[in-house]
């Protein structure tokens, strides 16, 4: 079969990608996890590890690199490994969301968290299954599935308001609590905010299948800014 | 090292060894087809040259001496004329002054009529070369006992003068010069004629004509023509040439005033005819080796066929064509059936003066010493093979210069 | 082609080429756009060299090959019966895979079909100009004498390429000029072509995608349907054909997983 060298190496990038995925999902849910329990160690540790995940992501790059100075792609081939490029630059991103995440919990230390931290777990459940199917259909290049992805980014942008009149209420209450409740506004900012890379990958996905550019907005009307 | 040697022996063994024994039988083979061809022409060519050289027992009838103290080369015109005009008869004088007045003859010519007419050197017994080197003493004392008055020379039977003297009844004063110009201007004339005709058709038959039926039909029966009996042209030129376009042939119709059309013209215009299929043959393999890359290219920017042909098809196959034309010529000048029937003359000694002179050439006159009784007319005809040889020789290699020197045109 | 506002310069209608009766390509409609380069790509047998021999009438020479339908020069059929093959050859020169130039000097190469075609000027500052425009000249401008066959391949197809520029056509057709070259040689004509094109409209066929990507403005693809005569699937920008091609054959030849 002509072309089984660059058809089994995208497979074997696209299962990389798939792998770092997979490390930014468990690093997300793990960070909120620490939140919850005020697991301070934990969270250091987690703050180490998101160099394996750079490590990773510039794995990747290297290896699309490589591919496309040896073995030429052009067309769909190109678009597939221009977009890997795109998307482990995304999914990098959603790690230091993640680091993020760790490093409020360490700033927090023992102090009180004035909120409910369920919907921040929801939060990030609601984010991590997003991305794992935003990924799943990226590397199936499934059109269908990356088009109603960006749908359930609202039920992100949902929580994440909720979450945001709850901390105003808490201030107004109890100026003394700014700090903390700042804290966690900044938390559920970042899982917003992977929620939304995530449509970024959906519009990848669409970019290989069919060679056009969309923009899929979600219903919010949030600047897209880091 | 020895394992390195066991891995070739056990992998390659098997049938090497019995493919290198026939490859070297074979090989031998070849060499000895070599060697046998080798052979033969040495043998020929030895025995030809072991009969154009030897000594000869020669008497003079009368003695140079007698005649003048000086030896005749150094003589004047007068006193050649004078010691001709007072050893030969009356009439005999009379009839030399009426064919060749001896107001005229060169001072060379006048020594030749003086040796022809009142030495008469006469060959009383000729040896080939071998016996010659060998049996020295022998040959002398025969002279001694049976030729008193005879002396032994070493003649090599090829000389200059061989070349330049005109033929004689007698062997020992015979040239080739008449059947040597005869074969030189039949073959000028054949080529002249054969050459734009053969190159013309090949052309056509290569470039122009479309590959249907009739043209395949043409180009079979050019390759048969090349296979027919060289005599049989001599018979369609005798009826053609010789007799039916007589008025032509023998140059009546510009006035000349001769009986006959066996002329140079009519020999020509036969070998043309027997040549020709080669010539066509030959020069169509060398226009169809001409790469289509250089058609292409000529085409490209906007030719004509006329011009791509003339500039570029056409010089690309000449040293081919010449080739081809050379060897051609080659065996036509060894042809000698089909001028036997055109009419060459079996004895003629005038030199051929134009196209419409009656002729004789080499091999007709080596066939003819031939057949003759005197033993040294075989001296004589081995002496004309060598010219005949040599003039062959002298055709190839200028054959083989051309083509190098058109080659090396071309070479990348 | 809304973007080009180059004008076409060869209009094809529905060409079939026959080979007796054998149909070897099949209702091609093309258009070739002055002053740009329009490369033929597809995989072999598929007509593209017919295709391009159809162009300057070499089919001619092809005995039993014949033509349906039009191609237009100027507006002009050139297959019409007042139409000399020969003025059309000189308008739309071509230049061949294996470079073939004359066994004659450098100069005599180039001088002949200018000569030929009845050129009358200053033949020296001709052969000059044409070696200046093929990039040739600063390497040869010494040895004008030499025998063209003692250059190198790259060097040869560059002469070849003078050799056509010195009849001055339009048009230059270039059957697969690079496929005997080197890969510098090969660079080195590509270029060339990119700078000719500002004069003259190229049209090449090649093999090498890689070429067509780099060197082309429109690229056309060629194939084989079920009756093995060529078809042409898809012609358009190079750009598009190489990022986004419209037609799926296409994308899975240039990709190079069918061919």
């Amino acid at each position: 079969m002509p072309r089984d060298t660059l058809d089994r190496q995208i497979n074997n990038i696209k299962d990389e990608v798939l792998i770092l995925g997979n490390m930014i999902e468990q690093a997300t849910l793990l960070s909120v996890d620490t939140l919850k329990n005020r697991n301070i160690r934990a969270a250091h540790e987690l703050i180490e590890d998101d160099q394996l995940i750079n490590d990773k992501r510039f794995a990747i790059e290297n290896a699309v690199l490589i591919l496309i100075a040896t073995q030429q792609p052009i067309a769909h081939d190109l678009r597939i490994l221009t977009a890997i490029l795109e998307v482990s630059t995304e999914l990098e991103r959603m790690g230091d969301y993640a680091k993020g995440i760790c490093k409020i919990t360490i700033k927090m230390g023992e102090s009180d968290i004035p909120i409910p931290i369920r919907d921040l777990v929801k939060m990030a459940e609601l984010a991590v299954t997003m991305l794992h199917k935003g990924l799943s259909a990226f590397v199936n290049e499934n059109l269908h599935l990356a088009q109603s992805i960006p749908l359930e980014d609202d039920n992100v942008d949902a929580l994440y308001h909720k979450v945001y009149r709850h901390v105003v209420e808490v201030i107004t209450a109890n100026p003394a609590t700014f700090d903390e409740a700042h804290l966690l506004l900044w938390v559920a900012h970042n899982l917003e905010r992977l929620a939304d890379r995530v449509t970024n990958i959906c519009e990848r996905t669409v970019f290989i299948a069919t060679g056009e550019m969309m923009e899929m907005d979600s219903t919010d009307d949030e600047d897209q800014e880091d | 090292m020895n394992k390195n040697n066991s891995v070739f022996e056990s992998r390659a063994q098997g049938n090497l060894n019995k493919r290198h024994r026939v490859s070297k039988i074979w090989r031998s083979s070849f060499f000895l087809s070599t060697t046998i061809g080798i052979f033969s022409l040495v043998i020929l060519l030895f025995s030809i040259i072991n009969q154009a050289f030897g000594y000869v027992i020669v008497e003079n009838k009368v003695d140079p001496a007698s005649l003048s103290s000086m030896p005749l080369q150094s003589l004047e015109r007068e006193e050649l004329i004078s010691i001709l005009q007072e050893n030969v008869s009356k009439n005999r004088f009379k009839t030399i002054q009426r064919d060749n007045p001896v107001e005229e003859l060169k001072r060379s010519e006048l020594v030749g009529l003086v040796t022809s007419e009142i030495i008469k050197p006469t060959t009383l017994k000729s040896y080939f070369l071998i016996p010659s080197l060998t049996n020295k003493a022998e040959i002398i004392r025969t002279q001694q006992d049976e030729f008193p008055n005879a002396v032994v020379q070493f003649r090599s039977w090829i000389s200059p003068s061989f070349l330049t003297d005109p033929l004689s009844t007698n062997p020992d004063t015979t040239g080739i010069r008449t059947a040597l110009l005869g074969s030189l201007w039949i073959i000028v004339v054949t080529v002249l004629i054969a050459f734009p005709i053969g190159i013309g058709a090949a052309i056509y038959l290569e470039e122009y004509s479309s590959n249907n039926w009739l043209s395949r039909i043409i180009k079979t029966n050019i390759d048969n023509l090349a296979g027919i009996p060289s005599i049989v042209y001599g018979l369609l030129g005798l009826a053609i040439f010789v007799r039916g376009l007589n008025l032509i042939t023998s140059g009546v119709f510009i006035g000349i005033d001769q009986s006959n059309g066996r002329t140079i013209l009519s020999a020509a215009l036969t070998m043309s005819l027997l040549i020709l299929p080669l010539i066509i043959i030959n020069a169509q393999e060398a226009i169809r080796a001409v790469p289509s890359s250089l058609r292409q290219a000529s085409y490209g920017l906007g030719a004509t066929r006329l011009q791509t042909i003339w500039h570029h098809v056409l010089p690309a196959a000449m040293p081919g064509i010449l080739t081809g034309t050379i060897l051609a010529v080659s065996r036509a000048i060894g042809e000698t059936a089909p001028l036997i029937l055109v009419g060459a003359s079996s004895f003629i000694n005038k030199d051929p003066s134009g196209l419409f002179s009656n002729f004789t050439v080499l091999p007709i006159q080596i066939y003819n010493w031939t057949t003759r009784p005197q033993a040294e007319f075989r001296n004589v005809a081995a002496a004309s093979i060598l010219v005949l040889l040599i003039v062959l020789l002298t055709l190839n290699t200028a054959a083989i210069l051309l083509r190098n020197h058109f080659s090396k045109n071309k070479a990348a | 082609m809304t973007e080009n506002k180059n004008q076409p310069i060869i209009i094809v209608k529905d060409l079939s080429i026959f080979y007796k009766t054998f149909r070897a390509v099949k209702n091609v409609d093309l258009e070739i756009f002055e002053n740009k380069i329009t490369a033929i790509i597809g995989p072999s047998g598929c007509g593209k060299s017919t295709v391009l021999r159809s162009f300057n009438r070499m089919n001619d020479f092809i005995p039993g090959a014949s033509i349906q339908g039009n191609i237009l020069f100027h507006d002009k059929n050139i297959y019409d019966e007042d139409v000399d093959p020969v003025q059309v050859r000189r308008m739309i020169g071509m230049v061949f895979q294996k470079p073939n130039p004359f066994p004659k000097s450098i100069y005599e190469n180039i001088a002949w079909g200018a000569k030929m075609n009845g050129f009358s000027g200053n033949m020296d500052d001709l052969v000059e100009k044409t070696l200046q425009d093929a990039a040739l000249w600063d390497e040869v401008k010494d040895e004008l004498n030499k025998n063209a066959l003692s250059l190198s391949g790259g060097q040869q197809q560059r002469l070849c390429i003078a050799r056509a520029l010195a009849v001055k056509p339009e048009i230059i057709l270039m059957d697969e000029p690079c496929s005997a070259l080197d890969p510098i040689a090969t660079l080195k004509i590509e270029d060339l072509m990119r700078e000719l094109s500002h004069n003259y409209s190229i049209i090449i066929v090649t093999h090498n995608m890689q070429q067509a990507a780099r060197a082309s403005d429109m690229t056309a693809f060629f194939t084989m349907d079920e009756d093995r005569a060529g078809v042409m699937v898809e012609y358009g920008l190079t750009t598009q054909i190489f990022t986004n091609p419209k037609n799926k054959q296409t994308e899975d030849y240039i990709t190079g997983r069918f061919g």
